[in-house]
């Protein structure tokens, strides 16, 4: 175990000296920052809005409807944080699993490795945590700044329970983008190209995020990178029904977006899930198959790899 | 072909058609384009079933059914998911192409071949950018032709002239937008040491342009707070919205500037004008619509040759090609 922890701590060292990889962190990073105002400003700008629109209906003489959004938690100002999290934290957890898994083989870091009495197992073992320790690296970092944001924001207050849901949803964050992170690292192992290597996870992240939900929900792209838009029901028809119960465990992106949902307070309080699977449930299957496809993808590599294309 | 840049073009080209890239990349965007476009029909065609349940009832009950408004439809009104997908997976599609027009000749190591022939290197780009983008019209006329096929055969009333004259005008205008992402993953990756470090900051580019900055746009829009509209949830009519909005205008000016900042954003407006798929354009003659979307046109144009042109002007370093 302890050569797996050198592995981990070396690759790490490695994949921080990277530019793409503190490039794509910042921007996650930044964009979280970003996030609270955004909520923030949305919010407080709807509510006025809201009042300025009931001001006119009760001169016209008539009811004011009740609307949901000005009765969520006051986590729903964060409400953003769960699409970049689709968008940029899924895409950084690639690069950094791309990273990993290419320096090694690019710098021919394998073949010095054979020489020594390292198995392919703790290899492995030693990426799969190295990848952990980076990505839950970079979400404590968002959840620090977010935190510190929250304390800023006028007229925001928090209950302890607040502060657990926002820790868990971190927490499921966390699993979320691992999920893609674990992708590259296993296209990568096993691709001979370099390019293929990041392709591949891409193009799942593309199914995932884009694809999956018009056939579940008839969601179309920019109503996916809305947290609104994105909970509304399907279509009432046997074909979506059919969909959403049989590809909804596999849709990965709306399953954390509707967790990410309860536990932000945002999610409608008649949503109710048509897949097979529970959300949560789904995105932990999906995660073992993910760390099952990074572990063998990592031991199939070669010790006497001499390197993959560009 | 005399033309040395149209050889280059050529012999691109000729590889394309061996390597099934291509193929595949095309392919995904048709079936990431035909998806949204078959779930699109579907929902409306769930739509009209549940209108004509609730006429029906409404009748038996011997009631009218002015109260219940039918579902619109207009064919090319289902394009939205299909226009909204070239817009993500287009892009990414054409950094990928332009990413491996350029990594090709690094990785094989071929420049400094091509480099002995009587060719200059701006006329070795030129060739590169031509072929690049002439694949790319014609994988997205293969989806485009695509999609008007399915949907003269699932509108049932079939596709007139002045619709595809609309499709035409907006594969161009793809064709336009995608060379954008096609020259910046290109430029990038004849530049930069490492053509991965380019395929990375051309996507974080992407990310910005595509993803974040109109996302940033709509999520600021008091309209998408709530399910359906804050407006449509209070049964306030459009003049009165427009009312209401005036003592919003800074903050709209704002929503309204970031997303400008955004090519992807101009092509939407300008598609959804285009093709009827915005309601306050369906149904209106085309000439109108470009004479008011004129200048999100000139930005795609303007922005794809901008980039064209610091491509083509930027002077490369054989030392920087022929490594890796």
């Amino acid at each position: 175990m302890t050569a797996a922890y050198l592995i981990a701590g070396q690759s790490v060292r490695l994949a921080l000296r990277e530019q793409t990889v503190v490039v794509m962190a910042a921007l996650l990073l930044a964009l979280v920052l970003l996030s609270a105002w955004l909520g923030w400003q949305a919010t407080t700008t709807v509510h006025q809005i809201y009042l300025d629109a009931a001001a006119f209906l009760a001169a016209a003489g008539k009811p004011v409807p009740d609307i949901q959004i000005l009765n969520t938690s006051a986590l729903g100002l964060m409400r953003n944080l769960a699409v970049y999290f689709t968008l940029i934290g899924a895409l950084s957890a690639i690069v950094i699993g791309n990273r990993l898994v290419a320096l090694d083989r690019k710098g021919g870091i394998l073949p010095l490795l054979g020489t020594r009495p390292v198995t392919r197992a703790t290899y492995a073992v030693g990426k799969i945590l190295a990848l952990v320790i980076l990505i839950g690296g970079l979400v404590v970092l968002a959840a620090v700044i977010s935190a510190a944001t929250l304390f800023i924001l006028p007229d925001a207050k928090f209950s302890p329970a607040d502060w657990g849901r926002l820790t868990a949803f971190f927490g499921v964050s966390t699993l979320y983008i691992l999920i893609f992170g674990l992708a590259a690292l296993a296209a990568t192992a096993r691709s001979r190209s370099e390019t293929i290597g990041i392709l591949v996870p891409v193009t799942f992240w593309l199914t995932a995020t884009f694809i999956l939900p018009a056939l579940t929900l008839n969601l179309t792209p920019t109503a996916v990178l809305n947290p609104i838009s994105a909970l509304v029901p399907a279509p009432e028809t046997a074909f979506f029904g059919w969909t959403g119960w049989a590809l909804g465990p596999f849709s990965v992106a709306q399953n954390y977006g509707s967790t990410a949902a309860g536990l932000l307070g945002y999610r409608p309080a008649l949503w109710v899930s048509g897949a097979a699977i529970p959300p949560l449930a789904s995105l932990s299957v999906i995660l073992s198959a993910a760390v099952w496809a990074a572990y063998s993808g990592l031991r199939r590599l070669s010790q006497t790899d001499e390197g993959c294309d560009v | 072909m005399s033309n040395p840049s149209l050889i280059i073009a050529a012999k691109d080209i000729r590889d394309s058609a061996r390597d099934p890239f291509l193929a595949i990349v095309a392919g995904f965007l048709a079936v990431a384009a035909l998806t949204a476009l078959v779930t699109g029909a579907i929902a409306l065609a769930g739509d009209v079933a549940t209108y004509n349940a609730a006429k029906d009832a409404l009748l038996a009950l011997g009631k009218s059914t002015d109260e219940i408004k039918p579902p619109e439809f207009y064919p090319l009104r289902l394009l939205r998911g299909a226009v909204e997908q070239i817009e993500i997976v287009g892009a990414a599609i054409a950094i990928l192409a332009g990413f491996r027009a350029a990594a090709a000749e690094r990785g094989r190591q071929t420049l400094a071949l091509i480099l002995t022939r009587p060719l200059t290197m701006r006329q070795f780009t030129l060739g590169k950018i031509i072929a690049g983008i002439g694949l790319l019209a014609l994988a997205l006329g293969g989806v485009f032709a695509l999609c008007a096929a399915l949907l003269h055969g699932l509108s049932g009333i079939g596709l007139t002239q002045d619709d595809l004259a609309r499709l035409a005008l907006i594969w161009a205008m793809s064709l336009t937008y995608t060379a954008c992402f096609f020259l910046l993953g290109f430029g990038l990756t004849l530049h930069l040491r490492r053509p991965a470090t380019a395929l990375l900051i051309a996507f974080a580019v992407w990310l910005i342009l595509v993803l974040i900055a109109p996302q940033i746009g709509d999520t600021m829009d008091p309209d998408n707070q709530i399910a359906g509209g804050v407006f449509h949830a209070l049964s306030i009519a459009k003049a009165d919205q427009t009312r209401i909005m005036q003592g919003y205008t800074t903050f709209e000016t704002i929503r309204d500037g970031i997303e400008q900042a955004s090519v992807t954003k101009h092509f939407e407006r300008l598609s959804f004008a285009v093709l009827g798929i915005k309601a306050t354009y369906t149904g209106l003659p085309l000439g109108p619509i470009l004479i008011e979307k004129i200048w999100d046109m000139v930005w795609i144009i303007a922005t794809a040759l901008g980039l064209g042109t610091i491509v083509l002007a930027l002077p490369l370093n054989p030392k920087t090609l022929t490594e890796e």
